[in-house]
């Protein structure tokens, strides 16, 4: 499968955190959600893919280029948003706008304003004068004017009203229309993943968990449910955490056929939600 | 790197507005009191190229936006370049504004064919080097905040120079030695003919400080996370 990104070893430490060996692809013409809870490295892997913070090791390939050695030739080709939109917040739009618009080749200003014009902004308003939605619509109308091949968001929809997200979403579903298009968006709101992303890759703790088409973890992944005393979380094939409560026993299993064929009648097998998933690898026993 | 040039004036053009009648006061203000070329013209330049990277970095700090300016596709040394044009290009300008004002203010003390001669000029540009040499790569790595510290620390260094001269060792103390070879360094630089030759080294040695200062500030900005 051809790659928008390729991203092998990446390594990043910090004072008490490190992005460890993350290596995944995400595949062009698909939306890939990268998954994980407040701090598990999604912004800083994000940052990394734009040279915004320096590696500690490893490679990250963009259209197949390295993206040191042609940064600018990568960056003009890719949409980014921030999770809180960068800009000077006593302008215009139209003055933010016309001050990037020349470092873009294929800048289309007559697409440009029909966004505007969608997202019901006007050019002569004042940055900071747009509510947060309305902020993230104008970085998302910058990301969109010049053509870009990868749209890349961090955290696009954390803090945004349900009308506005379900917006966003349809708008990343109609981009990847054009098959020429990716889109890669770190978030931790786990239902806007399910809702439109091709593939998930799960970061905890700076480590990958996995990455995989969506369709094949839920159908894979999922939980049992038994009495406590009934059964131990060692007997469950694929487990990979647990949550035990007084009269119950919860476990996350990453081969859910295995568990319903062994546990039969012994147990309920359901399948897993991405938030089940985010839920017990973060905050139950996990066994990443 | 036009484009980052820019870039920096439209995010910046609105502060430029704002600071340009502080600016005429002090330059009316100092057209008053100096009746020395150099020093008029090292003080302008000091304050104009102090401005614009203050200026900068602070709405910088502000908006965070230095990482927007990463990520546009540009080379973080375009970025570098741009910062340094920048500032080199404001000292420029507000020299100009500063010399028209001095022509215009009946007031003035320092005539403007005074300071407009090559020795003046490159004596003050050398000086405005040396202390942007500092500044400049200390500023992009650490932002407005580096700025400051840099300045504090500035302050309290000549405070404990001033300290030791007077309070260490009498005629023999080495502070007072330093200084005096600082002070008989600068006025070599000052009364020192205006010979080609002389010309010449002075404009090599400005080039090379802001070379050296650039290569620094590249490598600073580079590391920088953002």
């Amino acid at each position: 499968m051809d790659n928008a990104v390729s991203i092998k070893g990446l390594r990043k430490g910090y004072k008490g955190f490190t992005l460890d060996n993350v290596t995944f692809d995400v595949p062009r013409g698909y939306i890939m959600g990268l998954i994980g809870p407040n701090g598990a490295g999604k912004t800083t892997i994000v940052k990394l893919i734009m040279n915004l913070i320096r590696r500690d090791a490893g490679e990250v390939r963009v259209f197949g280029l390295d993206n040191l050695r042609h940064e600018a030739e990568i960056k003009s080709r890719i949409g980014f948003v921030y999770d809180v939109p960068r800009f000077p917040e006593d302008l215009r739009l139209k003055t933010i706008a016309s001050a990037l618009a020349v470092f873009y080749d294929k800048w289309d200003e007559a697409r440009f304003q029909g966004l505007l014009e969608e997202f019901r902004l006007p050019p002569r308003q004042v940055f900071k004068k747009l509510s947060h939605g309305m902020k993230m619509k104008f970085s998302l109308a910058l990301a969109l004017a010049h053509d870009a091949d990868l749209i890349l968001m961090d955290e696009p929809t954390a803090g945004l009203d349900p009308v506005f997200r379900f917006e966003l979403l349809n708008k990343l579903r109609a981009l990847i229309q054009d098959e020429r298009k990716t889109v890669l968006f770190s978030s931790h709101i786990t239902t806007d993943l399910e809702k439109v992303a091709d593939f998930v890759t799960f970061i905890h703790q700076g480590r990958i968990v996995f990455s995989a088409a969506k369709d094949e973890v839920l159908e894979h992944w999922g939980v049992v449910r038994a009495k406590s005393e009934g059964l131990r979380p060692e007997d469950v094939p694929g487990a990979r955490g647990h949550r035990r409560t007084e009269h119950s026993l919860d476990v996350l299993t990453s081969d859910l056929a295995a568990a319903r064929s062994r546990l039969g009648e012994q147990a309920v097998c359901d399948q897993a939600s991405l938030e089940d998933i985010m839920f017990f690898i973060s905050k139950g026993n996990a066994r990443a | 790197m036009l484009k980052i040039l820019r870039l920096e004036y439209l995010f910046t053009r609105k502060q430029i507005l704002i600071v340009l009648p502080m600016f005429s006061a002090y330059f009316a203000y100092m057209a008053s009191q100096i009746d020395s070329p150099r020093v008029f013209i090292i003080a302008t330049s000091l304050m104009v190229g102090l401005s614009m990277p203050l200026t900068i970095l602070a709405r910088e700090d502000k908006f965070k936006t230095a990482s927007l300016v990463c990520s546009l596709p540009v080379r973080r040394s375009t970025v570098v370049l741009g910062k340094f044009a920048a500032t080199w290009i404001t000292i420029g300008i507000g020299l100009g504004y500063a010399l028209l004002f001095t022509a215009v203010l009946p007031f003035a003390k320092v005539a403007v064919s005074e300071i407009l001669s090559a020795k003046t000029l490159l004596i003050s540009l050398f000086l405005v080097s040396l202390v942007f040499a500092v500044i400049l790569p200390f500023t992009l790595r650490f932002g407005l905040t580096g700025i400051i510290i840099l300045l504090v620390a500035c302050q309290l260094l000549g405070i404990v120079v001033l300290l030791l001269t007077h309070f260490g060792g009498g005629a023999r103390n080495p502070m007072r030695g330093l200084l005096r070879a600082i002070v008989g360094g600068l006025k070599t630089l000052l009364y020192h003919e205006p010979t080609a030759g002389f010309l010449l080294a002075l404009l090599a040695a400005v080039v090379a400080l802001i070379a050296l200062s650039f290569l620094v500030g590249l490598a600073l900005y580079g590391r920088r996370d953002l």
